[in-house]
């Protein structure tokens, strides 16, 4: 048996976790302090992801980018791909915040590019 | 839009970041008729529409949104409340009369210098990021160097990518983010050099930020030397020594063109200087008693202005109480003054509030002087708790039940954090 350990980044206290398996079999996770922390364990020894914010260029608006963020997680060896394909977009103001500006980023099932603020017109 | 503004309000507040909304909800929750947000930015939401990453809102939103969402949602609360909002105006003076009513000055864009009327005011100004001038490095004065937050105004807003090869100075979270921030945007970070042994930022962005991205981050290193003319060319580095001292026979130069400073933040307390009110020079905010109100009777403060915070929750939560009192203040309702001094006792850099009054219940926040693991929490001899670590760069937050307070006859409650 092994073990591996993991800090929970799945809220700002960080929790210290511990997981320990027997070849790709998961046997205990322990040191979280809610049940969010054993999920994101077991997540993070299967198929570690992350999501992340980035900005597009916008045409129109007042600000010269517009925030984005992914709407699901891609695998973490994929982070930079991702971003860049993101990199490409380019919008037009008016925006709401929350409209889906990309579907299927990299073709990864529901990873969509969201608008996370609304932008009008200058 | 300035047209629409009325000259005499409720409640005035100054900043229109999520203190200032938060205060202006809590006013009108009080009972004050018409409150007013004066903002100097072109738009509500403060530093909350730079910071575009995700960790914001666990707790008033019960989910994790970026900061322009936060601001957004916010603002629409506000506005959904018939609140002014007075963006692109800067208030550069307040003044009371011998009725206690106050003038808020304020110069706005369109409209001129103007002096608006209030019975109670709020300070919600946030905070400045400390700059090169406060820590005194050596060496020449070429561009590139320039604080992680102005970094992050540079990328998100503006789309200006500062450099190519980026070292970071300190851990603080802002910095931490940027790396991660500036490595999407195709820039290389060269490593974050923290003076102190430990992590300042949260461990989760350490993780998610730095380690992601293979960032190293340097413990007890410095930036002795910064090399370059025009621009950067590179610093020197060095481990530092038990004292804080750094170890210049184990320099070692670092090639870089841009290096950010994330090196803390410090209360934007100019307004509150020029008018006389009474400072903490420890926390850089105003001394406040347990209504959050300033030494000047009627102008309370909350969030960044008053002392910095490190979650925006936190932020919402004691602006919405000091909204409360100032709107409670604008309806002529008066609290008794308070009776009990709160002192920062072994291992405490600051509480605030600076005092307290037995007859309600208060929430307390407070930092560590030094890193504790497991520590042991301690009020007058009135409570004892436990908690896993401390360190000077999270806040504690404390809630002071009214029984407790009841149970104490003396004027002074010392709070003292040790090793447990
Ligand atoms: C660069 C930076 C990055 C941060 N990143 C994070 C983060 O990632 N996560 C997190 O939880 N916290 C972060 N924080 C902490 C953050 O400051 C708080 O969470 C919160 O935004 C503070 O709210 P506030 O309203 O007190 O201040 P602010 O958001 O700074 O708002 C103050 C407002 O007052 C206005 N103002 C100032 N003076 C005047 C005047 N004289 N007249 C009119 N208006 C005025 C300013 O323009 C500003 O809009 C960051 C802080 C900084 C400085
Ligand atoms: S386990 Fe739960 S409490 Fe601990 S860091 Fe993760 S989400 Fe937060």
């Amino acid at each position: 048996m092994s073990t591996e350990n993991y800090v929970c980044i799945a809220c700002p206290i960080g929790c210290p976790l511990e997981l320990v398996h027997e070849g790709d079999q998961i046997v205990d996770v322990s040191g979280n302090k809610c049940v969010r922390g054993a999920k994101y364990a077991r997540q993070e020894f299967t198929d570690p992801r992350r999501t992340f914010s980035t900005t597009v260029p916008i045409e129109g608006s007042n600000w010269a980018r517009l925030p984005v963020k992914l709407a699901a997680p891609v695998p973490k060896d994929r982070i930079l791909e991702a971003a860049q394909a993101v990199h490409q977009l380019r919008v037009q103001a008016p925006i709401r915040m929350g409209e889906v500006l990309a579907r299927d980023l990299l073709g990864l099932d529901g990873v969509n590019v969201v608008a996370t603020r609304s932008l009008g017109r200058a | 839009m300035f047209g629409r503004m009325n000259r005499r309000y409720d409640t005035v507040v100054v900043g229109g970041g999520p203190a200032g909304m938060g205060a202006a909800l809590g006013a009108l929750d009080a009972g004050a008729g018409k409150v007013l947000v004066l903002e100097r930015d072109g738009e509500a939401g403060g530093i909350l529409n730079q910071c575009i990453h995700a960790g914001f809102g666990l707790q008033y939103f019960r989910e994790e949104l970026t900061g322009p969402e936060y601001a957004e949602r916010f603002l629409a609360q506000v506005i959904d409340r018939d609140i002014d909002v007075m963006p692109s105006s800067y208030v550069t003076g307040l003044a009371v009369d011998s009725e206690g009513t106050k003038q808020v000055r304020v110069l706005n864009e369109r409209a001129g210098l103007a002096s608006i009327e209030a019975a109670s005011v709020v300070l919600a100004m946030g905070c400045r990021e400390r700059t090169r001038g406060s820590i005194r490095i050596p060496g020449t004065r070429p561009a590139g160097v320039l604080t992680a937050g102005l970094a992050q105004k540079l990328v998100n807003q503006k789309g200006y990518l500062p450099g190519k090869r980026v070292a970071i100075l300190g851990s603080g979270d802002i910095g931490l983010i940027m790396a991660r921030r500036l490595t999407l945007e195709g820039a290389e970070v060269v490593g974050v050099f923290e003076l102190m042994p430990y992590s300042n930022g949260l461990n989760r962005n350490v993780v998610q930020c730095l380690d992601d991205y293979d960032i190293p981050m340097h413990l007890s290193t410095t930036v002795v030397e910064i090399h370059g003319r025009d621009r950067l060319e590179a610093i020197t580095v060095a481990p530092v020594d038990a004292h804080l001292q750094p170890q210049l026979d184990k320099a070692r130069k670092v090639p870089c063109d841009t290096l950010l400073l994330s090196i803390g933040l410090i209360p934007d307390n100019e307004l509150a200087r020029q008018i006389g009110i009474q400072l903490d020079p420890v926390t850089g905010g105003p001394v406040v008693s347990s209504t959050l109100e300033t030494s000047l009777p009627g102008v309370f403060a909350c969030g960044n202005v008053l002392h910095v915070h490190d979650v925006v929750d936190y932020v919402t939560a004691e602006s919405l109480r000091a909204g409360g009192f100032a709107g409670e203040w604008s309806r002529e309702i008066r609290r008794p003054k308070d009776s009990i001094q709160l002192v920062p006792g072994n291992n405490v850099r600051y509480c605030v509030p600076h005092t307290l009054s037995p007859d309600r219940e208060h929430t307390v926040f407070m930092r560590v002087k030094q890193r504790v693991e497991p520590a042991r929490l301690r009020v007058g001899g009135l409570m004892e708790k436990t908690l896993r670590f401390v360190i000077p760069a999270e806040m504690i937050s404390l809630k002071i039940q009214p029984e407790m307070l009841d149970r104490f006859h003396g004027d002074r409650l010392t709070i003292d954090i040790d090793p447990a």
